[in-house]
């Protein structure tokens, strides 16, 4: 009879051990590593031209890669609120510069630096700065004057150059006609719900990222909230009028005929007065918290 | 010329028989993988990222053949002295390199046009549907073609007179050269003096200007190439690659094989 190999024996019994073994200790290694280190974000290359020639023919590769790495580093900061994004400008310098064409970059890039944190940096003039980059690279799309349109509006509170921005854009081919409409109705009115509701609105039709569309449903039903909340405060206030002191409660307006039912916000719940007598989400809606958090950083 | 493609035909059956389709594989897998992630990690740039990733993917595959079996292309038949079989036959050495070029090159082309059939795949997937504008993807990888016919011939020049390490070397810096000509065109001439600026500009003429074949960037975003410049990069590529193989020739011609 043939003799059995017994380092083989040996190689199989050490194989599964060995890498169990290996395993468990890197899990530990891990754990150590994970309590001595601290996060490090770091944009080793700052110079977008510098990246640009290093990559050979192969820049648009790269810009996608940086673009990619933007995506996470926001998502990451995101997912744990914070509001420190501090290398999202570099990142989007150097992703634009390897390829001025890459509109996604500027469109988005431009969402992220220009929001109130924690859902953006909080730096709308970088976002105006990264938009009329994108412009002068990519002249006839006019999607990047509405971005303009919008960054002006809604965090820059420029009406006046958010209906200009409007009115550019609506001159480029294939541009929609209620950018022209939009112009003239910011020209005219300022910030309104109508045409916040609109641009939200547009965002969120138009957007094929999910997180985006999250967030623009969050501004749509956080104005649609504020909104709601003027109007009960009127109706409120006609009921002082009426009886002589402000209801404390929404059934007393629908007692005294103002409402036909007790209001609910975007999520079903009912919408109650504060001490100070306003209207108010309640209590136990999920946009309330939402709510608090975008005022606590405007 | 029935000599030079005989050698030519047996350059591709040694090229498949050496296993060096075997990267579309990898070609295959890493363009199957980047269609499932990129989807899940970025936004917006599936199709820009797959059309970037699967041209870069192609060019840095095949610059790696051409320019490695470009070189072994003469110094393999030395060192395993079949050279000297063959030469003894009715072949001339300039029909040797030119069948040698042209079995790489045939060798080059059909690696790409698999590698552009699963780019195109890959697309498919992604967009689930091709559109007009795509053609232009075709294009981008015709111009990588063009270059790599290029640097084939400049290693083969380089093997006909140094050794393979020198080669490669040499193949290499002349296609990094290559793709900074236009920066070397666009040196401030008010600094310098009015011979070396003359020089510069010569240089810039005279040396391989890559970044003529790049246009990925436009590929990515559907933006489509003129049809004149196809034909002028076609012809770029068969003016120098037939001065460079020329050379290649009287070097070759010229080396004593004892």
């Amino acid at each position: 009879m043939k003799s059995q190999n017994p380092i083989a024996w040996v190689l199989l019994l050490v194989l599964p051990l060995g890498f169990a073994g290996v395993w468990r200790l890197q899990h530990g290694i891990d754990a150590q590593r994970a309590s001595l280190s601290q996060e490090r974000d770091d944009v080793l290359l700052r110079s977008g031209k510098l990246v640009k020639v290093m990559s050979l023919e192969y820049a648009p590769l790269l810009a996608d890669i940086y673009w990619t790495r933007v995506v996470q580093y926001y998502g990451n900061k995101h997912v744990r609120g914070q509001a420190n994004l501090e290398l999202l400008w570099p990142l989007l310098d150097i992703t634009t510069t390897l390829d001025p064409n890459l509109l996604i970059s500027y469109r988005f890039g431009a969402m992220f630096l220009s929001q109130a944190a924690p859902a953006g940096a909080g730096r709308p003039d970088l976002a105006v700065q990264l938009i009329q980059r994108g412009i002068q690279a990519n002249p006839d799309y006019w999607r990047l004057y509405e971005d303009l349109g919008f960054v002006y509006y809604f965090d820059l509170k420029n009406y006046q150059k958010a209906s200009e921005a409007f009115l550019e854009g609506s001159k480029r081919p294939n541009a929609q006609l209620w950018m022209k409409i939009m112009a003239a109705k910011v020209a005219a009115e300022g910030e309104s719900f109508e045409t916040s509701a609109f641009l939200w609105k547009d965002i969120y039709e138009s957007t094929p990222d999910p997180s985006v569309k999250k967030n623009a449903l969050l501004h749509l039903q956080l104005l649609k909230v504020k909104e709601d909340c003027r109007q009960l405060d009127l109706l409120a206030d006609e009921y002082a009028k009426r009886f002589g002191k402000r209801p404390a409660r929404m059934s007393e307006m629908v007692q005294a005929g103002l409402l036909r039912g007790i209001p609910g916000d975007p999520l079903g719940f009912a919408y109650i007065f504060g001490e100070d007598g306003k209207a108010e989400l309640n209590l136990d809606s999920p946009l309330l918290e939402q709510q608090l958090l975008l005022e606590r950083f405007k | 010329m029935r000599r030079a493609g005989v050698v030519a035909l047996n350059t591709f059956r040694e090229a498949v028989r050496d296993r060096v389709l075997y990267n579309l594989v990898f070609f295959a897998l890493l363009m199957m993988a980047a269609a499932i992630a990129v989807g899940q990690i970025s936004i917006g740039i599936e199709q820009t990222v797959i059309v970037s990733l699967g041209l870069s993917a192609i060019s840095v595959i095949g610059l790696l053949i051409s320019v490695f079996l470009g070189v072994a292309l003469v110094s393999k038949e030395m060192d395993k002295r079949t050279l000297y079989a063959l030469l003894a036959k009715p072949v001339r050495r300039w029909e040797f390199l030119l069948g040698k070029f042209a079995g790489l090159v045939l060798t080059l082309a059909v690696n790409t046009a698999a590698m552009a059939l699963g780019l195109l795949l890959v697309l498919i997937y992604v967009k689930h549907s091709l559109e007009r504008s795509d053609a232009v993807v075709l294009v981008a990888v015709y111009f990588i073609l063009l270059k790599l016919a290029l640097i084939v011939a400049l290693a083969l020049l380089f093997s006909c007179f140094t050794t393979p390490l020198l080669a490669i070397l040499f193949t290499v810096g002349l296609y990094i050269v290559g793709l900074y000509v236009q920066e070397l065109r666009n040196l401030p001439v008010e600094v310098m003096s009015p011979a070396m600026a003359a020089f510069t500009k010569w240089l810039s003429y005279l040396l391989p200007n890559f970044e003529n074949f790049n246009v990925m960037a436009m590929a990515a975003h559907g933006r489509a190439v003129p049809g004149a410049l196809i034909l002028q990069n076609t012809l770029y590529t068969v003016v120098y690659c037939t001065i460079v193989l020329t050379a290649a020739a009287a070097v070759f011609s010229r080396r004593n094989l004892k």
